[in-house]
């Protein structure tokens, strides 16, 4: 048997810019191509010699529809990782289990909404599959569902509001260096916090994700392939997907535990098969639908306890050049935008390359965790030549 | 006789609970037990994965337990827009440990004061209206 360990890399970045949700002037198809073209370029390829597709949850550009527009020789491979945020890094451990068994050489992975050709967000991520219980009693978006596990982590756990606050402030603090960033221009000092909106006790706005029109590329080549090219590679060391037994779609009655992101599994085996632990780790790309939820895959990674949650999580520690653990360092879901988190992954690979706007000086171990408390994720972990 | 809800059918999730929402429109609380190893399955299933059996007794309950989690949603949410008058309103996870702490939702009703995780409710059947999409509910209430 073998292992993904490093057998392939990232080696190409694109992004469009985040638009306010709803005023793309162009669909999510053109919006993807303009991505997919930019990571080629960037990675010195051909968009023709792309010949794999994957994405995650609701995406409809596929690879049929954007071949045309790409001139694309032939597809080779393409898959859909199941089911919402969740799939993010998972998404590259199917682009690398299609290179390693030679069913694809150069695989795109991506992720594109335009709200303005289609409907909200948490409406189209939901693929109609929203289990009655929850309509009938009020409950529609991901951010009430959530809203339940964070009373749980805040109320029974004991995670202090303070830690929800240093998480978004890290997040909007990172969004001021970053041009990108639709959040770039909020100071979110204690007061612009403690008065934002309530939206599902106990979130208020400050603690949910952003929603916008954009798209986001990545391309996966071999190691070997990866040597060759424009860009320093960044390895996909591991990328584990699953849920735990107890787990899955359950309608709020996960067992084995409920208030954090369930990846707990998850990331044992990423650090089993990557040969590292939270300790080793520079720099973290947290998938934030809600900070709770990251905070929960932060505990679930090892980074903090529920005892040390309130005293670890400061503004101090979460942030770039020198904290403990600078996360989300493009502003992340909170502050930069958000197409459904692909944004981090090109984050996580920017600071393996050392051009990331909140870098993190000589940063060789770069985590993104997926959608936290998703029914399935995924978490991943990338490496610079000398964490091989 | 014939069912609201089934008239009214929404799609989703595991699918298994359509005698769930039956015993509802006929007044009765009822949850899911395997008919050959016991154990509770919930939310429903076509199969108990423990021992294979795909036969479930369901057993009338009393609607009764505790507070497991809440929140108070103080914005009309896109599918649930039925609610709007009704904001800021509370939806209760209520475990049920007849039932081996299954954790069913439902709307708080009455006085909220002072809510928190494990305070006992007991649950009423209400009919099936607009606001639950015409299914049957429970709503919960504090017992004081």
């Amino acid at each position: 048997m073998t292992d993904i360990r490093g057998k392939t890399a990232i080696v190409g970045v694109g992004q469009t810019p985040y638009f306010k949700r709803g005023t793309s002037e162009h669909p999510a198809l053109k919006l993807c191509l303009e991505a997919i073209v930019e990571a080629s370029e960037d990675a010195g390829l051909d968009p023709k010699d792309i010949d794999g597709f994957v994405s995650y949850a609701s995406e409809n550009s596929d690879a049929q529809k954007l071949m045309a527009g790409l001139g694309t020789r032939e597809v080779r491979f393409a898959s859909l990782t199941w089911i919402h945020g969740g799939g993010i890094p998972g998404a590259l451990s199917i682009a690398a289990a299609a290179i390693m068994t030679g069913q694809a050489e150069v695989v795109a992975v991506y992720r594109s909404m335009a709200e303005s050709f289609g409907q909200r967000l948490r409406v189209d991520v939901a693929q109609n599959d929203t289990a009655a219980q929850y309509l009938v009693n009020g409950i529609e978006s991901p951010t009430q569902i959530l809203a339940l596990r964070a009373q749980r982590l805040m109320q029974h756990h004991g995670v202090p509001r303070s830690a929800l606050r240093a998480v978004s402030q890290a997040s909007y603090y990172h969004a001021r260096n970053n041009a990108r960033a639709v959040g770039r221009q909020i100071e979110l000092d204690d007061e612009t916090y403690d008065n934002s909106r309530m939206i599902a006790d106990p979130y208020r706005l400050f603690d949910c994700s952003r929603e916008n029109d954009g798209a986001c590329a990545v391309l996966v080549v071999s190691a070997e392939r990866a040597k060759h090219l424009r860009q320093k590679p960044a390895y996909i060391l591991a990328a584990p997907m699953g849920t735990p037994g107890g787990g899955g779609a359950l309608e709020e009655n996960w067992r084995p535990y409920y208030a954090t992101a369930g990846q707990v599994e998850l990331a044992n085996r990423m650090w089993a098969s990557s040969g590292y632990g939270p300790k080793d780790v520079d720099v973290a790309q947290i998938y934030m639908n809600n900070n709770s939820m990251g905070i929960g895959a932060m505990i679930d990674h090892g980074f903090c306890t529920f005892e040390n949650a309130g005293e670890f999580l400061t503004l101090e520690n979460l942030t770039a050049p020198s904290g403990k653990l600078p996360i989300n360092t493009s502003g992340g879901d909170l502050a930069e935008g958000f197409i459904h988190g692909m944004g981090l992954l090109a984050e996580a690979t920017r600071q393996i390359r050392g051009d990331s706007t909140n870098q993190v000086p000589g940063a060789k171990l770069s985590l993104m965790t997926g959608g936290p408390g998703d029914t399935m994720s995924s978490t991943g972990l990338l490496g610079a030549e000398e964490t091989l | 006789m014939e069912y609201s809800f089934e008239a009214h059918k929404i799609i989703g999730g595991i699918g298994a609970d359509d005698e769930y929402w039956r015993s509802l429109e006929n007044n009765e609380f009822r949850l899911p037990q395997c008919a050959k190893c016991g154990k509770w399955t919930w939310p429903a299933h076509f199969r108990c994965g423990d021992c294979g059996s795909w036969d479930f007794n369901w057993v009338k309950l009393e609607p009764e337990g505790n507070i497991f989690s809440w929140t108070r949603s103080w914005y009309a949410f896109d599918r649930v827009r039925e609610r709007t008058e009704d904001i800021p309103y509370i939806t209760v996870l209520t475990e049920i440990p007849e039932a081996d702490n299954a954790r069913i939702l439902g709307v708080l009703k009455g006085d909220d004061t002072g809510i928190q995780i494990g305070l006992p409710v007991r649950g009423s059947i209400e009919p099936p209206s607009e606001k639950t999409k015409f299914y049957p509910s429970i709503t919960w209430e504090i017992i004081r």
